[in-house]
C-alpha cells in the first residue's frame, strides 16, 4: 500500500515537471535525463544483474539514432515508423554480435564490445555519401501527431517532447521491472553469481545473456531515435567513448542490479554537470568537481545511492535490509 | 534397469589420459558410489556426464540415447543434475532465491505472462515459492530462507547445494564429495538425506572419500585408479578386493605385509 502511494506520488511529480518548471532549459535537461534512463536501464540488465561489462552500448543508441534519422532525412519516412525501425536495427545488430561474442566472458568480452563500438563509429564517420560523415545529418524532423480536423501535436515543443520521452522511459523501466521480477531476472542473477552452477540446474546461459543484451540494445535504439528527433541532428559524436563512461557512472552510482538505481543515477548525473555550470563554475572546475564527487561516491557509497538509502530507511524502521535479489554483487 | 550407461569412455587432455576405456552402468533407483585415489578420474567422469567435458572416445547413454555433445543445461533438463566438489552456491543472493533458480526448468510462464504479470504467472510464482519451501524443509535448512548463501556455515552451504540440485528435479543426482570437510554430526545428517532422496525415487551416483559413508549407503561401488576401472561390485566384495587395497594403500603395503608374514 505504502509502495503504491509512493509510486503515485513519483508519477504525479514527473507528470507535473513541465508545469512546475516553465524554464525550457530545465525541460531540456529532463528530456536528456529520460533518454539516459532508457539507455542505462537496459544496460543495467547486462552490467548490474548479469554482471557482464559491455562498453559497446553506445553503438546501439547510435544505430537507433542514425537508423531513424536516415529514414526520415533520406526517405521522408515518419518518426513513428523510424522509431521502431531504429530500435529493431539495434536489436538485430545485437543479435548478430551476441551470437559471436556472448560465449566469451571477462576481459575478452569487454574488448570486443569496445571494438564493435569503434567500428560502428568509423563506418558512420567514413560512409560520407550516406551519413554525411563528420558533418552529421541535420534537418531530422520533430515528431508530429496529426489527425486532420481533430488534433495536431507537434513535439517540437519541449513540454510535448518531455511527455513523449517520459512515456518511453516509463515503458523501458516497466519492461525491465517485469523481466527482473520473473525467472528471467533470476536466471540473469544466477549467471552473475555462478555461471557453471546456473548451467547445471538447467539455465541456458547463452540464451539469457542474449535476452539481456538484446533487450538493452532495443531500448538503446529507441533512446537513440528519440535523441535524433529531439536534437534534430545526429553526428558520429553519439559513438564517443565518453557516453559509455557516463552510462556506467549512472549505473554504478545509482545502484547496479536494482531497478530504481540506474533511474536515480541517470537523473542525478544528467542534472549534476548542468547545475555545476549553472552555479558559475568554469568548465575545468566543473569536471574537477564532478570527478571529486565520483571518487568520494565510489569510496563511501560503493553499493550505490539507492541501495544505501533503502538500507538506511529499513534500519530506521527496524526492518530487514531490502530484498536479497536486489543486492548488487 | 540400466538408466545411464558409460561405454568405453576415454578422455585425453593433451598427452594425459584422465579416463581410459571405462565401462559401467548406473541402475535405476540404486545408490552407486565411484571411489578411487585422488586423480583417479572421478570428477572427470562427472564432467563428462554433465557436458562440462567431452569424451575423446566412447559414449554415454541415458535411457538409450547419447548425451555426448549436448550442452550442460540440456542434460540438466533430461534430469541429470550434479553438485560440485568445490562448494558452489549463488553467494550474494538468499537461500530462497537460489533455490528458486534451481526450479528454473519447471517455469512455464512465457514472455506475455511476464510483461503483463498475468494471473497464470503469479499463480506459478506462488507455486514455485511453495515448492522451494518444501525443498528447504526437506534438506533441513527451512529456517535459513532469508539468509545470504555466503553467510551460511560450510555445512549449511553444502546442504544448500543439495537443495538447489533437488529443485532442478533430478532423475539421477550426481553428488561430488558431499560430506568432505564435515564433522561427524553433519556427515550423519547428509547420509540420512541421501537415503531420503533415494527414497523419493531419485537414483544416486556418488563420488566420496569417506569410506564409512560409502560402505554404509552404497548398493554398488565402482573403483577407479589412474583412469581405469579396477573393480565393481557390492561393498563387501570391494572391501576385500586385493586390487582395491593395492590402489589405496600402494604396492609397499602389500610387500610389507608379505615380509611380515615371511
Amino acid at each position: 500500500m505504502g509502495r503504491a502511494i509512493a509510486l503515485a506520488a513519483v508519477a504525479a511529480l514527473l507528470l507535473a515537471v513541465p508545469i512546475l518548471f516553465r524554464d525550457p532549459y530545465v525541460l531540456h535537461i529532463a528530456i536528456y535525463a529520460g533518454i539516459n534512463v532508457m539507455l542505462v536501464s537496459g544496460l543495467n540488465l547486462l552490467v548490474g544483474y548479469m554482471g557482464l561489462l559491455s562498453l559497446g552500448h553506445g553503438a546501439f543508441w547510435g544505430l537507433g539514432a542514425y537508423g531513424s534519422a536516415l529514414l526520415a532525412v533520406k526517405l521522408g519516412i515518419s518518426f513513428w515508423v523510424g522509431l521502431p525501425a531504429g530500435a529493431l536495427l539495434a536489436a538485430l545488430m545485437s543479435f548478430l554480435l551476441g551470437n559471436l561474442i556472448l560465449r566469451v566472458r571477462g576481459h575478452r568480452f569487454v574488448i570486443i564490445t569496445i571494438a564493435f563500438q569503434e567500428i560502428t563509429r568509423l563506418v558512420h564517420y567514413n560512409w560520407v555519401e550516406l551519413t554525411n560523415g563528420q558533418n552529421g545529418l541535420s534537418g531530422v524532423p520533430s515528431p508530429v501527431v496529426a489527425i486532420p480536423g481533430l488534433l495536431e501535436i507537434n513535439f517540437f515543443a519541449k513540454e510535448n517532447f518531455y511527455y513523449l520521452v517520459l512515456a518511453f522511459a516509463a515503458l523501458t523501466v516497466y519492461v525491465c521491472y517485469r523481466l527482473v521480477g520473473s525467472h528471467v531476472g533470476r536466471a540473469l542473477v544466477a549467471i552473475r553469481e555462478n555461471e557453471s552452477l546456473a548451467e547445471s540446474v538447467g539455465v541456458n546461459t547463452f540464451r539469457y545473456s542474449m535476452i539481456a543484451f538484446g533487450t538493452g540494445a532495443f531500448f538503446a535504439g529507441l533512446a537513440g531515435s528519440l535523441y535524433a528527433h529531439y536534437s534534430r541532428y545526429v553526428s558520429p559524436d553519439v559513438f564517443d567513448f565518453i557516453h559509455i563512461v557516463e552510462m556506467l557512472i549512472m549505473i554504478l552510482m545509482g545502484g547496479r542490479g536494482t531497478i530504481a538505481g540506474p533511474v536515480v543515477g541517470a537523473i542525478i548525473f544528467t542534472a549534476l554537470p548542468e547545475s555545476l555550470r549553472f552555479v558559475g563554475l568554469s568548465p575545468a572546475a566543473q569536471w574537477f568537481t564532478l570527478g571529486l564527487i565520483l571518487v568520494v561516491g565510489i569510496l563511501y557509497v560503493p553499493e550505490g545511492i539507492v541501495p544505501r538509502v533503502a538500507r538506511l530507511l529499513a534500519r530506521r524502521r527496524g526492518a530487514r535490509p531490502a530484498a536479497a535479489t536486489e543486492n548488487p554483487a | 534397469m540400466s538408466l545411464l550407461r558409460l561405454q568405453n569412455l576415454t578422455v585425453r587432455f593433451g598427452g594425459v589420459t584422465a579416463v581410459k576405456d571405462v565401462t559401467f552402468e548406473v541402475l535405476e533407483g540404486e545408490i552407486l558410489s565411484l571411489i578411487g585415489p585422488n586423480g583417479a578420474g572421478k570428477t572427470t567422469i562427472f564432467n563428462l556426464l554433465t557436458g562440462f567435458a567431452r569424451p575423446s572416445e566412447g559414449d554415454i547413454l541415458y535411457r538409450g540415447s547419447s548425451l555426448v555433445g549436448r550442452a550442460t543445461h540440456e542434460i540438466s533438463d533430461l534430469g541429470i543434475i550434479r553438485t560440485f566438489q568445490k562448494t558452489m552456491v549463488f553467494p550474494t543472493i538468499s537461500v530462497m532465491a537460489g533455490t528458486l533458480v534451481g526450479l528454473h526448468s519447471s517455469v512455464r510462464a512465457g514472455g506475455w505472462d511476464i510483461l503483463w504479470n498475468s494471473r497464470r504467472k503469479r499463480r506459478e510464482e506462488a507455486a514455485l515459492l511453495a515448492r522451494a519451501r518444501e525443498i528447504l524443509a526437506f534438506t533441513g535448512i527451512a529456517d535459513k530462507g532469508d539468509v545470504l548463501a555466503r553467510n551460511l556455515s560450510y555445512g549449511e552451504q553444502r546442504l544448500l547445494e543439495i537443495a538447489v540440485g533437488m529443485a532442478a528435479n533430478p532423475q539421477v543426482f550426481l553428488l561430488d564429495e558431499p560430506v568432505s570437510g564435515m564433522n561427524a554430526e553433519e556427515t550423519a545428517r547428509v547420509r540420512r538425506l541421501i537415503r531420503a532422496i533415494r527414497d523419493r525415487g531419485v537414483t544416486i551416483f556418488l563420488v566420496e572419500h569417506n569410506m564409512n559413508v560409502v560402505m554404509d549407503i552404497s548398493d554398488r561401488i565402482v573403483v577407479l585408479d589412474h583412469g581405469e576401472k579396477i573393480a565393481e561390485g557390492r561393498p563387501e566384495t570391494i572391501q576385500r578386493s586385493p586390487e582395491v587395497i593395492r590402489a589405496y594403500l600402494g604396492e609397499g603395503y602389500e610387500r610389507a605385509r608379505a615380509r611380515r608374514r615371511a
